[in-house]
C-alpha cells in the first residue's frame, strides 16, 4: 500500500533544492538547441558536439570530484591549478628526458606530495586550509615558472601526443546490459522503500539517479550509439566519477569523511582517525590535480606555465552549483560533475551562438549566485516549516503520553 | 497565542511579576513557557492580550524595546563572542559610548563582581572557559543593563551545585538591593522552591496553578506540572539498590594524568555497577571521562578493560568497548545536519558494515528504529534530522548511538542535561536497566541527589584528584558538598 508520507518524500527528493542542478542543465540545452536552430545555426544536441561538451568537461569534472571529497571533510584547496600545471610540466619534462612511464608517475607523486604539505599544515599545524593552500599556489606557481624557465614545454613522447585526443567505444551491448541493470537497481530499491515501515530519503535519491543514468545509458545503447564512442579524458573522468561516488555513497570510508566534515568533534568522538580522514583528501586532491596535469598534457601535447593557472575557480563553483557545503558535512560527487557539466554547456552555448565570450563571465557568475541562493532560501525554508511542524507534533506526543501515565 | 499554523501555544495566561521579587515558571516541555518568555521579551507578538509594563500598555515591536526598556533575558546557552574577552562580551550590546571606555567598563565590571560575589578574569577569552564560566559571563552580560525584569530560562541548567547556589545568591542581591524583578524558568523543582516567592505552573498552555510559594508543596507542584495525580515513581526514590553487580573488574584505570586538570586518577568499576563522580564545575570530573576514553590526548596512565590493557585512543576504546557520551551533545556528540539513522549506526558503523567496508544502510535502518521504539523517541521517521529534534529526544538519540551489545563500559557526561523532568525519569531507568544488564558505568552529573540515587558508589573529584569514595547509601548530598568543596 503506498502511504501518503512516502509520496511526501518521494516527491521531496524533486525538489528545486535537490534536484535543482538536473532541472537547469536540462532547461539549459532546450533553451540552447531552440536558440540554434532559430537563428540556423549549427545544432546544439549533435553528436558531435556533446562529444565536445564532455571532452572540455573532463578536466574540470576530475578536478571537482576529488575537490568535492575535500570540501565535505571541510575543507578545500585553492592550489589544485597551480599543482596540475606543475605536475603537466614535470611529465613533460621527465617523460622527455625518460619515458612516459615515469613522466605519468613524476607527477602524480608532484600531487602527492603538495597534497602531503598542505594536508599536514592544514591538520597538524591548524592553519586555516585557505591560507595554507593560498601560499602553496603562490609557491607551486613559482616552481612551475622555474622548472619550465617560463617557456612552453612541447611532448617529444607519442603516448603524449596522441593520449588525449584518442577516442574509445564502450561496446553496444554492455552499455544496453548496464542501462538495464542500473534501471532494474533502482526499481528494487523503489520497492524495498515502499516496503519499508519508514521511508529513508537518502534510498530513494538513489533509486532516481540509478534510474537516469540507466535510461541515458540505454538510449544512449539503443538509439545514440555515436555517443558510446568518448575521448580518453571523458573515460577517465566517468570511470573516477562512478569510483569516487561508490566510495562515498556505499562504504564506511565515506560515511567517516562526512561525517569528519559534519561535526569534527563528534566523529573524533565516534572513533575516527580525523586526522588521517582530514589530510587524505588533500592527498588525493592533489593527486587528482596531478592527473589533470596529466590530461592536460595528453590533450595538447604542451604545457605552458600559464595554460591551468586560476583553474581551481571553476572547479569550486563546479562544486558550489552542485550544492557542496563549504562548511563541510554535505555534497555530492555527481551533482558536483553536473555542475562542471553545466558551466562547459554555458562556454560551448555561448560559442554555438556566436556570442561574445567576454559575456560568459558575466553569466557564470550570475549563475553561481543564483544557485546558491536557491539552497541557502531553500535550506532556510524548510528548517522553520519542519522545525514548527515538529514542535507541534513532539507537544502532542509528550501530552499523550503525560496523560497516560 | 496562537501560531500560524495553527498550534495554539498558549491560551489566556495571565502571569502577573512584582517589582523586588522572584517568580518562578515551570511546566513540561511544550507547555508554552518559551512562547510565553519570547512574548514578555518581545521576540514575537501576542494575537491576544495586552502586556502591562510598570502599569503602562505596551507592546513591543521586537526584543530591542524591551531591553530598552529594561529586560534582560539569560538563556541556557547564551550566544558569546568565542574570540572576545570576558569584558568585551559583557559590554557588547552598550552603544551610549562611540569609544570603547575600557576604564569606566572595568569598573562597571568590577561592581557586578561585587553584586554578583563571582570573580572572573575579565581578559580572558570566552573560547577559554567552561561552559559554567561562559554562563556567569551571560548573567554578568544581562545584568550590565541594571535591568528592571531580569529572565533567567534554563540559565541554571548546565551549571553545578555551586555555581548555582552562586547564581541564587545573585539574584537575591539583585531582588533586594532594590527593584528587579526576576522570571526564574527551570526544570529544577527543587531549585524553584527554594529561590522563588511565587509560583506560576504551565501546562498546555495555559496556567494551571499559581501562588505564593509558601502555599504550594513539591506534590502539589509535580502535579500541576503532570496533569493528574503524580505516579508515585516521580516522587518518591526511583530506585533500588542494585543486586546484579558482579564481582569482575570491567574497566581498571591506574595513574592517570593530563595537564588538563587530572591528576594521579586510579579507579576501578565492576561489571553491572554505576560509579558516580561527583565534583564541582571545573574540579576535572568530565577531564577524567575525556583521559579515561583517550580524547584528551595528552593525558597519560593505564587503562585495562575486563583485565586486558587497552591503548587510549578513542578508536581502540570503542574497540574495547568503552563509549563515551558527552557533555555537550551539539557539538560533541551528534551530526546535526544527519538524520536519526546515521547518527545512530556512527558509533559501531563498520561493525555494521559488510567485511567492514561496505555499507548496509537496510541493518543501520533497522537498528535505528528498533532503538527509536525502545527509548521511545519521539520523531516522525528514522530520517528525521537531529537538529529538528527536542533536547530531550536528542539526548535520547545521542545514547542510543552507543546502545550496542560491544558496548561494555558506558562513560556518561551529564546525560540528563537540558531535558525536562519526564524524559530525565527515562534516561535515569535506563541506565539503571543497562547497569543490571551488566554494563559498567562511569557517571558524571552536576545534580548530587539524582546521582545519589543513580549510582552505586561515588567518587568525590577535587582539582583533578579523587579525594574521597562513598557507597551511596552511606552518604548524603551534604556531605558530598563538603567534601567536593574542601570544607
Amino acid at each position: 500500500m503506498i502511504r501518503t508520507n512516502d509520496l511526501r518524500a518521494f516527491a521531496g527528493a524533486f525538489r528545486l533544492q535537490r534536484a535543482g542542478i538536473i532541472y537547469a542543465l536540462i532547461l539549459l540545452i532546450i533553451v540552447f538547441q531552440i536558440l540554434t536552430s532559430a537563428y540556423g545555426l549549427p545544432a546544439f544536441t549533435t553528436v558531435a558536439n556533446l562529444r565536445n561538451l564532455f571532452d572540455q568537461t573532463a578536466l574540470d569534472g576530475v578536478l571537482v570530484i576529488s575537490m568535492t571529497t575535500l570540501l565535505i571533510t571541510g575543507n578545500f584547496d585553492l592550489s589544485i591549478g597551480a599543482t596540475a600545471g606543475l605536475a603537466g610540466a614535470t611529465a613533460l619534462i621527465v617523460a622527455n628526458t625518460t619515458n612516459q612511464i615515469f613522466g605519468g608517475l613524476a607527477a602524480l607523486g608532484v600531487g602527492i606530495g603538495i597534497g602531503l604539505i598542505n594536508g599536514l599544515i592544514v591538520q597538524l599545524v591548524g592553519i586555516n586550509a585557505f591560507i595554507v593552500t593560498l601560499g602553496t599556489l603562490t609557491a607551486v606557481q613559482g616552481f612551475l615558472l622555474i622548472a619550465t624557465s617560463d617557456k612552453t614545454v612541447l611532448a617529444r613522447h607519442a603516448a603524449f601526443q596522441s593520449f588525449g585526443i584518442q577516442n574509445w567505444t564502450l561496446p553496444q551491448p554492455v552499455a544496453i546490459i548496464l542501462g538495464i541493470a542500473l534501471l532494474a537497481y533502482s526499481m528494487y530499491l523503489t520497492f524495498k522503500v515502499f516496503k519499508q515501515t519508514s521511508v529513508v530519503i537518502e534510498q530513494i535519491g538513489i533509486a532516481i539517479t540509478s534510474f537516469i543514468f540507466g535510461l541515458i545509458l540505454l538510449a544512449i545503447g539503443t538509439a545514440f550509439t555515436g555517443l558510446l564512442t568518448e575521448t580518453t579524458e571523458t573515460w577517465i573522468m566517468i570511470a573516477y566519477m562512478a569510483v569516487a561516488g561508490a566510495i562515498m555513497r556505499y562504504t564506511v570510508i565515506g560515511r567517516r569523511l562526512y561525517a569528519t566534515g559534519g561535526n569534527p568533534e563528534a566523529a573524533r568522538l565516534s572513533g575516527i582517525n580525523i586526522n588521517v580522514y582530514k589530510i587524505a583528501p588533500f592527498v588525493v586532491c592533489s593527486m587528482s590535480a596531478g592527473l589533470a596535469g596529466l590530461m592536460y598534457a595528453g590533450k595538447f601535447g604542451a604545457v605552458t606555465p600559464t595554460s591551468l593557472v586560476n583553474e581551481e575557480l571553476p572547479v569550486l563553483a563546479a562544486a558550489i552549483l552542485g550544492g557542496t557545503s563549504l562548511f563541510g558535512g554535505s555534497g555530492y560527487i555527481v551533482k558536483s560533475v553536473i555542475g562542471a557539466l553545466i558551466l562547459s554547456t554555458l562556454v560551448d552555448g555561448f560559442n554555438l551562438l556566436n556570442l561574445n565570450a567576454n559575456y560568459q563571465y558575466v553569466i557564470q557568475g550570475a549563475v553561481i549566485i543564483g544557485a546558491a541562493t536557491i539552497y541557502t532560501v531553500g535550506m532556510y525554508r524548510r528548517r522553520v516549516s519542519k522545525r514548527k511542524l515538529h514542535e507541534a507534533e513532539a507537544k502532542a506526543v509528550t501530552l499523550e503520553n503525560i496523560r497516560q501515565r | 497565542m496562537v501560531y500560524p499554523n495553527g498550534t495554539v501555544a498558549l491560551s489566556r495566561v495571565n502571569l502577573s511579576v512584582e517589582s523586588g521579587s522572584v517568580h518562578g515558571l515551570v511546566g513540561a516541555n511544550g507547555a508554552g513557557k518559551s512562547t510565553l518568555l519570547k512574548i514578555i521579551s518581545g521576540a514575537i507578538s501576542p494575537t491576544e492580550g495586552r502586556i502591562l509594563w510598570q502599569g503602562k500598555h505596551v507592546s513591543w515591536n521586537g526584543p530591542g524595546d524591551a531591553i530598552s526598556a529594561g529586560i534582560s533575558c539569560v538563556y541556557q546557552h547564551t550566544p558569546l563572542v568565542p574570540t572576545m574577552s570576558v569584558i568585551d562580551n559583557i559590554f557588547l550590546s552598550h552603544r551610549n559610548n562611540f569609544f570603547w571606555a575600557p576604564d569606566s567598563q572595568l569598573k562597571a565590571f568590577e561592581e557586578l563582581c561585587e553584586l554578583t560575589g563571582y570573580w572572573i578574569d575579565p581578559w580572558a577569552y570566552i573560547n577559554e572557559l567552561d561552559l559554567g564560566e561562559r554562563q556567569m559571563v551571560a548573567i554578568f552580560q544581562a545584568m550590565s543593563t541594571r535591568p528592571k525584569l531580569l529572565i533567567l530560562d534554563e540559565a541554571t541548567a548546565s551549571l553545578s551545585i555551586k555555581e548555582r547556589s552562586l547564581i541564587h545568591r545573585t539574584i537575591r542581591n539583585v531582588v533586594s538591593s532594590g527593584g528587579t524583578a526576576v522570571l526564574f524558568v527551570s526544570h529544577l523543582l527543587d531549585e524553584v522552591k527554594d529561590i522563588s516567592d511565587s509560583i506560576t505552573v504551565l501546562r498546555d498552555g495555559q496556567v494551571v496553578l499559581s501562588g505564593s510559594n509558601s502555599e504550594i508543596d513539591e506534590t502539589k507542584l509535580i502535579a500541576a506540572i503532570v496533569g493528574e495525580q503524580p505516579n508515585v515513581n516521580l516522587v518518591g526514590n526511583l530506585f533500588t539498590s542494585n543486586s546484579n553487580q558482579s564481582q569482575e573488574v570491567a574497566l581498571e584505570v591506574k595513574n592517570l594524568r593530563s595537564p588538563n586538570n587530572v591528576d594521579n586518577v586510579s579507579l576501578t568499576i565492576h561489571q553491572g555497577e554505576i560509579v558516580g563522580l561527583a565534583g564541582l564545575l571545573g574540579s576535572g570530573r568530565s577531564e577524567i571521562l575525556h583521559a579515561i576514553f583517550g580524547s584528551d590526548r595528552q593525558a597519560h596512565g593505564i587503562a585495562s578493560v575486563y583485565g586486558r590493557r587497552v591503548h587510549r585512543t578513542p578508536r581502540s576504546m570503542i574497540r574495547a568497548g568503552v563509549v563515551l557520551i558527552p557533555e555537550d551533545r551539539n557539538k560533541a556528540g551528534l551530526i546535526s545536519t544527519w538524520e536519526i539513522w546515521r547518527n545512530i549506526s556512527l558509533g559501531f558503523i563498520s561493525e555494521y558494515a559488510r567485511f567492514g567496508l561496505f555499507l548496509d544502510s537496510d541493518t543501520e535502518i533497522r537498528l535505528a528504529q528498533e532503538k527509536i521504539a525502545q527509548l521511545a523517541i519521539k520523531a516522525q521517521s528514522v530520517d528525521t534530522h537531529v537538529d529538528e529534534l527536542s533536547g530531550g529526544n536528542a539526548q535520547k538519540v545521542l545514547i542510543a548511538k552507543w546502545l550496542d551489545d560491544k558496548a561494555r563500559v558506558l562513560l556518561m557526561d551529564e546525560p540528563t542535561i537540558g531535558v525536562d523532568i519526564g524524559t530525565k525519569k527515562e534516561i535515569q531507568r535506563l541506565i539503571r536497566r543497562l547497569a543490571s544488564r551488566g554494563k559498567a558505568i562511569l557517571l558524571v552529573d552536576s545534580e548530587l541527589d539524582e546521582l545519589l540515587k543513580l549510582a552505586d558508589r561515588i567518587l568525590v573529584v577535587r582539582h583533578g584528584r579523587i579525594v574521597a569514595e562513598r557507597i551511596s547509601a552511606q552518604t548524603s548530598v551534604e556531605e558530598l558538598v563538603s567534601l567536593a568543596s574542601g570544607l
